[in-house]
């Protein structure tokens, strides 16, 4: 390999070859071929960036101990529907569950992360977190069907860049915002990464129904007989089929550090699924009570509304 | 699925009450935190402490992270589709109606996007790569479909051959009341007949052009002329073989067993009175029957 030059002596090199009246070369940069013109013009226009915008998001994608097979497979599922992510082992995550997470994903190299945590084998947990700095969201997860089940019939692309779908009231207030942004950088695969295919064949849904995010994901399915050209009237028998997974998060906390720091945002209306259980319990359990309760009221009752004697009661008797 | 239930009915409960002020709310919400105990659906909006909303830290933050103003729409691939009406949560077809609708309006957007930038939208048909789902899978897949189609498809049969069976004994029904009917109507105007002649005194040959008999144009004694089985003495089938002539796999049904286990042999004509067995008389008086010799005879 040769030795590699820099920018800066090449610069030099060429400046000095002006005087010499030989046509410059141009200037050679990742993206191609460059005038020099052209480059000048280009960190004119936006000055804080040298270059295009480059996508460089990194997922990291990891679970809890203990998580269930159905929630493994849903994770398994998402890593299959980001080619930006990168899985990582299970934490085992007890009690400094915010720095062991944030050490991983520098270790990663990532920029944000999606962490499935799994409680009591029963509920799980979904956080989403941009990594260095970022905000983290905490989620509750309901309604989980992953890809493998029969009657999500559709099948796309693995890596083919999906349409972010948003539902419009996702504008309506400031935390709703914030997590639109962290669902566009962290949902959406970057332009030219390198496992990513070309068409666009699949659809996001998020939509905001009840306080709740519910996820869907569909394949677009066009009938059209030209090989590469696009349908030409075939935008009416356009179909989705839907490929799943599907799923419904339900926003509990949002801090702004990453896994930890100030709360931002609380939800009002969550209730956590053990307060749920123990409700249904305590419920059950006031059957039998209440029971003893209403005998001993009839008693009472009884008692202090003695009935009439009854004329007809000696009537059969022998 | 039953905790999501439970979960929606209690935040159903409170979709009524305005969420972006909740310092608001909270007077209303002490109020009820007394009858939580004793209601089933119990309305947990915090009720001891105001819930946290930062805006203004959730704006900051949002000025973080997002990425600068003037990339292009082709990096997000974000689309906003408004809702027009409000969806219930627990009526699963309307809200799956509804995502699916937001998901063909935003690719209808997207794909007019496209078409203006010019860019492949569509994989083609020839396009082989790896697909999200195995080829497995799908198999699985097809099959599951292929065996609901051909569910419904005997489902269908079955009740068509039950119809077609109702239909065709009401038919048959039909048909045993014409004939009775028609031999009734016989009778009748044979005894008309009969009486029309004794009235008008027996006339001497049969000159009756006047009478109009209907039954005298032969056709009485004619039966359908649907051959009736003629069964003859040996045949074990009843008669049923002969029917149909090699009716589909009756036929060949009988013809495999035939061949396997042998043709059954004729019904009974191991014992019969034909003139040979009358006189057969072999079997009879062989050299002094030795019986009983008190018993009379």
């Amino acid at each position: 390999m040769g030795k590699k030059r820099k920018h800066s002596e090449t610069q030099t090199v060429e400046l000095t070859k002006k005087d010499e009246g030989a046509p410059e070369r141009p200037k050679r940069t990742l993206l191609g071929w460059k005038d020099k013109e052209e480059v000048q013009k280009l960190t004119g226009s936006n000055p804080d960036s040298s270059h295009v915008f480059r996508n460089k998001e990194k997922v990291m994608v990891t679970c809890s101990r203990r998580i269930n097979y159905r929630y493994r497979h849903l994770m398994l599922n998402v890593v299959s529907l980001l080619p930006h992510c990168k899985k990582d082992n299970k934490v085992e995550s007890r009690s400094s569950k915010g720095a062991t997470l944030n050490e991983l994903i520098e270790l990663r190299g990532c920029s944000s992360c999606l962490f499935f945590e799994c409680r009591k084998h029963q509920d799980l947990y979904l956080w989403m977190a941009k990594c260095p700095s970022g905000p983290s969201v905490k989620f509750l997860v309901n309604a989980v069907h992953t890809m493998e089940e029969l009657k999500l019939t559709g099948n796309h692309l693995k890596g083919s860049r999906p349409l972010l779908t948003f539902s419009g009231n996702f504008e309506k207030d400031a935390h709703w915002k914030l997590l639109k942004e962290m669902i566009i950088q962290i949902f959406g695969t970057p332009k030219e990464h390198r496992k990513s295919k070309p068409y666009h064949d699949h659809v996001f849904v998020f939509s905001i129904v009840d306080d709740h995010i519910w996820f869907r994901n569909y394949q677009i399915s066009v009938p059209h007989n030209e090989s590469d050209k696009m349908v030409r009237g075939g935008l009416d028998k356009m179909t989705l089929v839907e490929v799943g997974p599907r799923f419904c998060l339900n926003p509990i906390k949002i801090f702004a550090g990453s896994f930890g720091g100030p709360t931002l945002y609380e939800n009002p209306y969550y209730v956590s699924p053990n307060q749920i259980r123990a409700l249904e319990k305590r419920q059950k359990a006031g059957k039998y009570a209440k029971k003893v309760k209403a005998k001993t009221r009839r008693k009472m009752h009884e008692l202090s509304n003695p009935l009439e004697p009854d004329e007809f009661a000696d009537m059969w008797r022998e | 699925m039953g905790l999501r239930g439970k979960e929606s009915t209690l935040v159903a409960e409170n979709a009524v009450e305005d969420d972006d002020d909740v310092m608001d709310d909270l007077s209303g919400q002490e109020s009820e935190s007394g009858s939580e105990s004793e209601e089933e659906d119990v309305k947990l909006a915090e009720p001891s402490k105001n819930p946290i909303y930062n805006r203004d830290g959730l704006i900051e933050k949002l000025q973080d992270i997002s990425w600068p103003e003037n990339v292009e729409w082709m990096h997000k691939l974000s689309l906003d589709i408004d809702q027009e009406k409000e969806v219930d949560v627990n009526d699963d077809l309307a809200r799956e109606l509804a995502f699916y609708t937001q998901a063909l309006e935003g690719t209808r957007l997207a794909f007019e996007k496209f078409q203006s930038m010019g860019l492949p939208f569509l994989r083609p048909p020839d396009y082989y790569a790896e697909m999200v789902k195995t080829d497995v899978h799908m198999q699985k897949v097809k099959g599951r479909l292929l065996a609901q189609k051909r569910q419904i498809e005997e489902a269908e049969e079955r009740r068509k051959a039950r119809e077609a069976k109702r239909i065709a004994k009401e038919v048959q029904a039909e048909k045993l009341k014409e004939r009775a009917k028609q031999k009734k109507q016989e009778i009748e105007e044979v005894k008309k007949w009969r009486k029309q002649r004794q009235q008008s005194g027996f006339p001497a040959g049969g000159k009756d052009s006047e009478l109009d008999l209907g039954f005298e144009d032969g056709k009485a004694f004619e039966r359908s002329s649907k051959k009736r089985p003629g069964v003859s003495p040996g045949d074990r089938s009843g008669g049923k073989a002969k029917q149909g002539g090699g009716k589909g796999k009756n036929m060949k049904k009988r013809e495999s067993r035939n061949s396997k286990f042998g043709f059954g042999g004729r019904k009974g004509l191991k014992k019969q009175n034909t003139a040979e067995t009358t006189n057969d008389i072999r079997g009879f008086n062989k050299g002094g029957v030795a019986g009983n010799k008190k018993r009379k005879k």
